[in-house]
């Protein structure tokens, strides 16, 4: 028993040492700004403050960057995953000439660097007109997104038992309607899973943004609130604490409730042991 | 009229040749059943009449029409699979109802005929479940009510009871009889289990590596075995296959291996001296007295009846059957005598031809060959 | 795979069917991915002043050029040791989390989504707490060390060298274990609880049975887990860009951050592409590696 209790509490000293700057994170995003420069520093604040929240919200373009990720991160994930999930079903499903290098091309570019793509990429943008607009970070982020989510699929379609498809077309179904009526429906926590991966993903992306983007309308969270730290004159760390919490809600969100589809995307996503 | 007819079907998957020069007619409200070892290409052959396989030669027809072309669902077949493929997000309602639902038969008369199909399988009190909480039995009722609500032409049952219990499986057994009676339609049965095939079929089918062995009624095929496979695969315990040589005696022949040296009667055309192979059945064999002897090497009770197997002539293994009373100590020897007139001989190799005269001529009318 | 003439119209009408299906997917591969890749090998062979996009072909100047360099070379050691440095963290401390995280735990659930959280947050915020966490003069780091007197005077964990990288190495170890500890998490709640069983019967004790089961148990994923990081720890950007921006001078500059550097602070497309594509031919032996041992695993089932 008293081992029991030791491992445990080495066990959870590690674990609170690996939280603990998101602890901070937080913890210094609610105290005022003089207590921040206390000496020694206090770990709980002892005067609470949502001073720098109301802050962010009134005198920065927080809002702003937050609406352009929104947009930017749900454009990406819808475009992504409708067109990976034809696309899986065709690579799983199907037989033509080339397939199989295919899936090894998809697995190939899920692997690629950022930096080899973002010189031509850019040009092209540039070319078309596109600069400077959320629309030219969707079509950007499709080039990271779209292998990750097609590999994720493709081993989420092969998941599904073939017989449930057979059945289907020997019960009258064409294969888009055995796709619709039996396959969708068994996809859908494969499909859930993969959206969210992406979305993260998108939310999270730095470089494309910070090169392709420079007006604050089509900023999004990422270069927005690094140009928070970059333009002052003195560093408010309380309000870029804040600003962190602030842009981690979606991702606190999904981990209250919907992690299981975060683990279930590792198994799928290449490291099947 | 829905006869099934294969005639020249080829399945190759890259060089590997699933199923060779099939020609095969099913007769209309036939069961047939196709046997055979794991990767005989039954499974392939009935995939392929479902159109789920496409034939790399030759056409498969329903009821005098080609349907190489035709995509399942216009097939106007139905078919029960091994896994049963019940859908999961469906209730069974919904799961029986989806034949007929892609099929546009309006929903008050769809939830008539469900309600049918239902009551005849006992699956009505279940009908507002998912298959997930259904046991293995009750899927499998409910997969066979998919199939039968419908009532196709041709319905194609893929090992449907090898996933049932032992107990379970005897009663689907009837109750597929039964079935089968009461609808006169054509089934086509894929199993590898003789005893499903012998004791269900009107005919079996036997394959191995991808070509007919034989296709004949299940006493036809028990009693005159087209060839050694045939032989060895068909009945329990499996029938006694010695290998040795043939000479001519006179008009007819006889077979010696060590010190055995029977006469095998008249034999047909194909018969050559030289190394060929004898059969004989368990129950061909009668210990406790003749001309032979062996010693017992072990005694398996079954309840009603022991299975013998001796050792003869230094290296032959032999079986028996004899009846529970007869007691035999194992290691003690015993006087058997073989009834030559049951006894089969085939040609060397694994699918080594019958030799046999007898019903010779009436096998070769009923292989479907014609 | 080569199919027959023979195919049925039927078998042709569902070939086609999985071409249309695939469709989008190719067209968006083509304009977004391939196009752009060829485009990098072929911008190399020019020279381009970013701000213009006036350019003149040179041809394999740039390469020559690249490999005269010193600051190539030390880029290309910076992103070795990174990469190994950072990459051994995380296996060892992934691997020996998810042991722990493997056993009854109070409140496991819990500690694994604290554990896990590193991994799915933004750089950005990353970055942005370590940056704070670091601060010489109101960071708690240096005052945690202070006290317990492990040090004297506030250290320079970002400004100095070589305690940058030795910071970046320690971020990237904190942000990107999780992934090990998830992967190895799953795999070893595959293995077998018998052969435990079986080894405690013959009498292995706890540290044999690590050794003679866990880690023989473990080898495949660890393979694999150890390829995928590398590459992407490899080709990491962020984290490295907003620790440090490759400072001080270049003691903490990878090969991505001189891409960057070269293309959109010196304005020499040309060049940039180059330093691109030789990056990514060092990166390919380990992404031929990835792709044939998925594609075997893949075949074999």
């Amino acid at each position: 028993m008293t081992r029991r209790i030791l491992f445990n509490l080495f066990a959870w000293s590690i674990v609170l040492a690996v939280a603990f700057p998101l602890f901070w994170m937080v913890v210094t995003s609610i105290k005022p700004q003089f207590e921040l420069f206390r000496r020694p520093p206090t770990i709980l604040p002892e005067t609470v403050t949502f001073e720098h929240y109301w802050r962010l919200l009134k005198e920065t373009n927080f809002l702003i960057y937050f609406r352009n990720s929104v947009v930017l991160s749900v454009a990406t994930t819808v475009t992504v995953v409708s067109i990976a999930t034809l696309g899986a079903y065709s690579l799983v499903r199907f037989r033509y000439r080339g397939r199989e290098s295919l899936a090894f091309l998809v697995l190939f570019t899920y692997l690629l660097p950022s930096v080899v793509l973002i010189i031509p990429l850019y040009l092209m943008l540039v070319t078309l007109g596109l600069a400077n607009s959320i629309l030219s970070l969707v079509i950007a982020y499709t080039t990271f997104a779209l292998p990750y989510a097609l590999w994720l699929l493709r081993s989420f379609m092969a998941g599904i038992p073939e017989d449930l498809e057979s059945a289907a077309l020997v019960d009258g179904a064409s294969r888009l309607g055995a796709f619709w009526d039996v396959i969708l429906p068994q996809l859908l926590p494969g499909i859930i899973s993969t959206a969210l991966f992406t979305f993260i993903l998108s939310w999270n992306e730095y470089l494309f943004a910070l090169v392709l983007i420079n007006s604050d309308s089509a900023r999004p969270l990422t270069t927005g609130v690094m140009n928070m730290l970059v333009s002052s004159f003195n560093i408010e760390w309380s309000l870029l604490m804040a600003a962190s919490v602030m842009m981690s809600v979606p991702l606190i969100i999904v981990f209250a409730f919907l992690q299981s589809y975060l683990t279930r995307g590792f198994g799928a996503g290449g490291v099947k042991g | 009229m829905a006869d099934v007819v294969f005639s020249n079907v080829q399945k190759t998957f890259g060089t590997f040749t699933a199923v060779r020069d099939l020609d095969l007619t099913i007769r209309s409200g036939e069961f047939v059943s196709l046997l055979g070892p794991s990767g005989c290409g039954k499974t392939t052959t009935l995939r392929m009449l479902a159109g789920l396989e496409f034939p790399t030669g030759g056409t498969i027809s329903i009821d005098g029409k080609v349907v190489n072309d035709t995509a399942p669902g216009k097939r106007d077949i139905a078919m029960v699979f091994q896994s049963y493929a019940l859908y999961p997000h469906m209730t069974v309602a919904k799961n029986i109802a989806y034949p007929l639902k892609k099929r546009g038969v309006p929903a008050a008369e769809r939830d008539q005929m469900v309600a049918k199909a239902a009551e005849m399988l006992q699956l009505t009190p279940l009908l507002n479940r998912k298959p997930g909480q259904l046991s293995g039995g009750q899927q499998q009722r409910v997969a066979l009510g998919r199939a039968l609500v419908r009532d196709p032409k041709v319905f194609l049952l893929d090992e449907p009871l090898s996933n049932l219990d032992a107990k379970l499986r005897g009663y689907m057994r009837a109750e597929l009889v039964e079935l089968h009676a009461r609808l006169g339609r054509t089934m086509v049965y894929v199993t590898h289990d003789q005893l499903e095939a012998m004791t269900m079929s009107d005919r079996i089918a036997i394959m191995l590596n991808g070509d007919l062995q034989q296709f004949a009624p299940p006493q036809e095929v028990y009693r005159f075995p087209a060839n050694r496979f045939v032989a060895g695969f068909i009945g329990t315990p499996s029938m006694n296959l010695i290998d040795g040589e043939l000479t001519r005696a006179g008009s007819g022949w006889r077979f010696c291996a060590a010190s055995l040296d029977v006469p095998v009667g008249p034999l047909n055309d194909m018969a050559q001296p030289g190394p060929a192979c004898l059969g004989m059945r368990p129950e061909s064999l009668s210990l406790g007295a003749g001309e032979q002897m062996a010693k017992v090497l072990l005694v398996e009770q079954t309840g009603h009846e022991n299975i013998v197997t001796l050792q003869f002539a230094g290296q032959i293994r032999l079986t028996a059957r004899t009846t529970a009373a007869q007691d035999l100590q194992m290691g003690a020897d015993v006087a058997f005598a073989i009834d030559t007139s049951a006894l089969h001989v085939f040609g060397p190799g694994e699918t080594g031809p019958r030799l046999n005269r007898l019903l010779e001529n009436k096998s070769s009318e009923t292989d479907g060959q014609t | 795979m080569s199919r027959p003439n023979t195919a049925t119209p039927l078998e042709r009408r569902y070939a086609m069917l999985g071409v249309i299906l695939i469709a989008p997917t190719i067209l968006v591969f083509c304009a977004v991915i391939v196009y752009p890749l060829f485009s990098a090998i072929y911008l190399s062979l020019f020279q381009i002043f970013t701000p213009t996009l006036q350019g003149s072909f040179v041809g394999l100047e740039n390469y020559q050029r690249l490999f005269q360099r010193s600051e190539f070379w030390i880029s290309l050691r910076n992103t070795l040791v990174w990469t190994i440095g950072t990459l051994t963290l995380q296996i060892l401390l992934g691997v020996a989390m998810a042991l722990v995280l493997h056993q009854n735990l109070w409140f496991r659930s819990l500690a694994r989504s604290l554990i896990l959280f590193p991994y799915f947050v933004s750089t950005v915020v990353a970055v942005l707490v370590w940056r704070w966490l670091f601060n010489d003069l109101y960071g708690i780091l240096n005052h945690l060390m202070i006290s317990v007197g492990l040090i004297d005077w506030p250290l320079d964990f970002l400004g100095s060298s070589p305690n940058a990288m030795i910071s970046v190495i320690l971020v990237g170890a904190w942000k990107y274990f999780p992934f090990v500890v998830i992967a190895v998490l799953a795999r070893l709640q595959t293995i077998p609880e018998p052969l435990y069983e079986a080894a405690k019967i013959d009498g292995a004790g706890p540290i044999a049975r690590f050794f003679d089961i866990t880690l023989p148990q473990l080898r495949e994923v660890l393979v694999v887990i150890i390829l995928l990081r590398a590459i992407w720890d490899f080709k990491e950007f962020d984290l490295i860009f907003l620790l440090t921006g490759g400072g001080p001078l270049i003691t903490t500059q990878t090969l991505p951050l001189l891409v960057y550097k070269e293309a959109f602070a010196l304005n020499q497309m040309g060049m940039a592409s180059a330093y691109a594509v030789v990056m990514m031919a060092i990166m390919l032996v380990f992404m031929v590696v990835y792709v044939l041992k998925t594609r075997n695993k893949d075949e074999s089932r």
